[in-house]
């Protein structure tokens, strides 16, 4: 008896701690919230605690890393979200219903406006752009002068397969795709679809994907390209059970000659696996020859506030104080991507002769994002994967089921 | 009397009452508004949605990726039940005989039960990696090819199957341990003196004798093997495309990747069902077989 | 043919003890091994380094995320045997047709997938403000582990002659002191039982908490395991140090108590 009372006893004691702890948490302290992992996710933190520091706004810092979305998505539909909160490439069309306006804010005018199409509607912008995620297919260096490929001289996909055949010549792995968790594959897809579906001007289907008209045609052939790959042995021998660090170590130490991961790669092979590797950015073939090589824009760490926030003018002091440029320029460096605010001068690396020598090179935003409804990228990945993992007819399958599932979430 | 017992034990039913505040509030509640969103096509969290009736319950037997999940997670139940209950037999069997160490292979074998089955499907990724993963070393030790473990999603459902019966093995071990220290050492004796062998005494006196703990064992893994989600999520991811997927991962794929928050409502309820309609056939038969005995 | 057997024992019993001592081998080996180290994974690095340990340490706060979910688990526990072993008395003693409903309630719950309830559970959680607060997770672990705490209590009671309380009651106890006094003195090596599984649970949930505990201050041991595990992003050698780490105060109860464990799981399973 004496033993359940102690036990009893000690229950409410620990239950007071928490609630303690709990209601000392009432003055204001902001949510923020961050997607991804790594370097990027570090600098922001490190940027918020400065932000602390400065201004005594007490800042509750979240990064769940891969349940981010799903995370939000859960906060959304209990209208519960951060008070500030990474939008990853759908500020508008996912989370624009939940954002405020940035519009009359101080950094606004700073807002390189390449990116503000891409976050605002109806004329209102609705977070703070660090970066734009501008970026085609990233290579190795050494391998390519090895092989004795001149990126230039790729112009469409027939030319990058040749150069694939190369590579494979020298014993090296033509294409490095970690597609365990699905995502790699997914970046295959958006950044070969685009010149497949509308970077030809004479033959866009732009119109059609934004009026909800999917043709599964071209996205058959993109599954048969890849499809081909695996079967001549472009790509890595577990491409079907490699991971992302996978991929990023072989670009990184001269393992591999292509990749389909963003600018990220560069930046973090150099600095986790090899500080030596000699990476570039080229753009990505087109189709057919009368067509041009293209690049992949789209919206990279962009910040919004959440409408309905409580602590409206904390959260606006610290989106001001995160766009100050010696800040922001920390987001850039840690992404390798080139800044969204025009005061914010980033030295990029090695990258950044890449960024200029292909100025002048056409940007489109990425296929899901742009042209798909949301909901795509997972059947996108998913199917993607059988492709990878060669299964019997996989190839129309994927085309097949991109063209149910764009149909069912049109509501077609 | 009689009468002043009765009411006296009216009252002890407010002892549940506890109990049942938290299963109505964090249960029912939550339960029955699925059951509403399984008739609408909401996307997981728009403000808008359509109620479409049961479009959805419709859809699902038609879906080539619920049939798959539907698939896998009876052979992640049935699968993991059968090898977890052989192989705690055997190991149970073995490890009642008296031997120097008994106790601490036994510990070891139930080491992994303690382990979140999310953390043992990390450790996992060490041993089936492709290229320096801890089995394709043995491979190679024996100059084999390397072999890409989870590249085949036939054999990955296997592989999970495998890493969900190893791991939880301590428990039915455990259990039969015991069974087998609750049947009276006389039956042997008996048999001893009737010359039965060793194989017979097995079949028709331990195996008759731990049917309680068959019972217990195998409900438990029955239940555990149909609801296996965390191993899947941190080995394969329910991959590649969505072919190791159990219920509760496709379920939780459609809802928050796919936007299908309806629609996974609706395949939640079905798996609901499915798993009170096994899990209660398999133990009124395990128990019919007790009381027959 | 004794000989034969023993022989044949010993390797049946090295080989199991291969097959399941290998996971903690191979954890302890990568903890050690600095991430640049590409040898095999069955070796002990040749230039062993702590800088893991010590990432998992600093970088991950692994300590206290020992203590928060030790925190919770033991809140969890104690409430649970508690609440189950009170709602089980009424259900083992008085077998009237309403209460055989309820109990086949309760195994109901057992079968309920969480994740098909997450989202509604989730915005009722907003909505009493239990958002990264630890009495929320705290009372939706404890609710999800209840059905199997009064399943083994109530099967325990059963067991229990009601001559017992058929006393008590004559002496003039009512059902409170009937139950303090005849039933829980009897209950303790269930109790071992239900505490054990349950803290077990608690200690490796990953679910309910990744959507309570959002914020990195709150993470548990499983959380901040995952987020070294990332699509994107993956730091094996942290993650395994914190694996490593976070499993020694398992492992160590474990050790500790399975006396208790081992005879809480015969004691009720076998009933």
């Amino acid at each position: 008896m004496k033993k359940v009372f102690t036990v009893v006893i000690a229950v409410l004691m620990c239950a007071s701690v928490v609630f303690a702890q709990a209601a000392a948490e009432e003055n204001p302290t902001i949510s923020v919230w961050v997607s991804g992992a790594g370097s990027q996710v570090e600098v922001l933190k490190a940027a918020c605690e400065d932000f602390t520091a400065e201004t005594g706004i007490k800042v509750e810092f979240s990064a769940p890393g891969d349940t981010y979305e799903e995370m939000m998505k859960t906060k959304m539909a209990s209208n519960d979200l951060p008070d500030v909160f990474d939008t990853h490439g759908w500020a508008v069309v996912r989370y624009s219903d939940y954002l405020m306006p940035v519009n009359d804010m101080a950094f606004y005018k700073n807002i390189s406006s390449q990116i503000i199409p891409t976050v605002s509607k109806d004329g209102k912008t609705y977070v703070l752009p660090f970066d734009m995620d501008l970026t085609g297919i990233v290579y190795n260096v050494d391998v390519m002068n090895e092989a004795g490929v001149d990126v230039d001289k790729i112009k469409t996909w027939a030319d990058f397969e040749a150069a694939c055949e190369k590579i494979k010549a020298i014993g090296k792995t033509p294409v490095t795709l970690g597609g365990s968790s699905g995502v790699t594959v997914g970046w295959y897809y958006d950044r070969v679809a685009p010149s497949f579906y509308y970077t030809d001007e004479t033959n866009s289907k732009a119109a059609d994907l934004k009026s909800g008209k999917f043709d599964p045609k071209p996205w058959e052939e993109i599954s048969a390209m890849l499809d081909r790959w695996v079967s001549k042995g472009y790509l890595n021998a577990d491409c079907v059970t490699g991971d992302f660090m996978g991929d990023i170590t072989a670009i990184s130490t001269a393992k591999a000659g292509f990749d389909f991961i963003q600018n990220v790669a560069i930046t973090m092979g150099r600095a986790n696996v090899n500080p030596d590797g000699n990476m570039g950015m080229m753009p990505i073939p087109s189709k057919s020859a009368s067509d041009e090589p293209s690049l992949i824009s789209g919206e990279g760490v962009a910040l919004g506030i959440w409408k309905d926030t409580k602590h409206k003018a904390a959260a606006e002091k610290l989106l001001n104080y995160l766009a100050q440029p010696e800040v922001a320029a920390k987001v850039c460096t840690a992404t390798g991507n080139v800044p969204a605010l025009t005061n914010v001068k980033v030295d990029l690396g090695v990258l950044q002769q890449y960024i200029d020598k292909y100025s002048d090179v056409e940007a489109f935003n990425y296929f899901d994002r742009a042209y798909c409804p949301s909901g795509m990228w997972d059947v996108m990945c998913a199917t993607g994967q059988d492709v990878l993992a060669q299964k019997s007819g996989a190839v129309a399958e994927s085309a097949k089921q991109m063209k149910s599932t764009f149909d069912a979430l049109w509501g077609n | 009397m009689l009468n002043a017992m009765q009411s006296k034990n009216r009252t002890i039913n407010l002892f549940y009452v506890p109990a049942l505040v938290l299963f109505a509030f964090f249960v029912v509640y939550p339960f029955v508004k699925g059951i509403y969103l399984s008739m609408t096509n909401w996307n997981g969290y728009s403000r808008s949605f359509k109620i479409i009736g049961l479009a959805n319950y419709k859809n699902l037997f038609a879906d080539k990726n619920v049939r798959r999940a539907f698939v896998n997670t009876l052979i992640y139940g049935a699968g993991s039940t059968v090898i977890q209950n052989l192989l705690g037999i055997l190991l149970a069997v073995l490890l009642n005989q008296k031997f120097r160490g008994r106790g601490f292979v036994r510990t070891v074998i139930y080491l992994p039960v303690m382990i979140a089955p999310l953390i043992m499907g990390y450790i996992m990724y060490f041993f089936f990696n492709y290229s320096r993963g801890a089995l394709n070393d043995i491979l190679k030790l024996l100059s084999l090819a390397p072999v890409d473990w989870l590249a085949d999603g036939n054999r990955s459902v296997w592989i999970l199957t495998l890493v969900n019966s190893l791991q939880f093995v301590g428990i039915s071990m455990v259990i039969y341990l015991a069974g087998l220290q609750n049947i009276p050492g006389v039956y042997y004796e008996a048999a001893d003196i009737d010359g039965i062998t060793p194989s017979k005494k097995f079949l028709f006196i331990t195996l008759p004798l731990l049917m309680p703990a068959i019972t217990s064992s195998v409900t438990l893994n029955l239940i555990g093997g149909l609801k296996l989600y965390d191993v899947i999520i941190a080995l394969t991811g329910g991959g590649p495309g969505y072919d190791t997927n159990s219920l509760s991962t496709l379920i939780y794929r459609y809802y928050f990747g796919g936007e299908r928050a309806g629609y996974a409502s609706a395949i939640g309820l079905v798996m609901f069902v499915f798993i009170m309609i096994v899990s209660n056939i398999v133990v009124r038969g395990l128990q019919k077989r007790q009381v027959e005995l | 043919m004794r000989k034969a057997n023993t022989v044949l024992r010993t390797i049946a019993i090295i080989a199991i003890l291969a097959v399941f001592l290998a996971p903690f081998w191979i954890l302890t080996t990568i903890s050690f091994k600095p991430s640049t180290d590409t040898s095999s994974y069955w070796l002990l690095s040749s230039t062993p380094t702590l800088n893991n340990i010590k990432a998992a340490i600093e970088k991950a706060g692994i300590f206290g995320a020992i203590g928060r979910t030790a925190l919770i688990t033991v809140c969890v526990v104690v409430l649970e045997v508690i609440v189950s072993a009170f709602a089980a008395y009424p259900l083992a003693r008085r077998s009237t047709r309403f209460n055989k409903v309820v109990q086949a309630f309760i195994l109901g719950i057992m079968m309920v997938p969480p994740l098909s309830i997450l989202v509604s559970l989730y915005s009722i959680i907003v909505s009493i403000h239990g958002v990264n607060q630890y009495w929320a997770v705290i009372l939706v672990l404890l609710t999800y582990q209840l059905p199997q705490g009064i399943f083994l209590y109530a099967n325990f009671i059963r067991s229990i002659p009601v001559a017992l309380d058929e006393a008590a009651t004559i002496d003039g106890c009512g059902p409170g002191r009937t139950f303090f006094l005849v039933i829980m003195p009897q209950l303790k090596p269930v109790t071992a039982t239900v505490a054990i599984l349950s803290s077990v649970n608690c200690w490796n949930d990953f679910q309910f908490s990744r959507y309570i505990l959002q914020t990195s201050r709150m993470n548990t041991v499983t959380l901040s395991i995952s987020s070294f595990f990332s699509q994107t992003y993956i730091d094996l050698s942290t993650a395994t140090a914190c694996a490593l780490i976070a499993i020694l105060p398992v492992v160590i109860c474990f050790l500790v108590l399975q006396k208790y464990f081992i005879q809480g799981m015969i004691d009720s399973s076998v009933k």
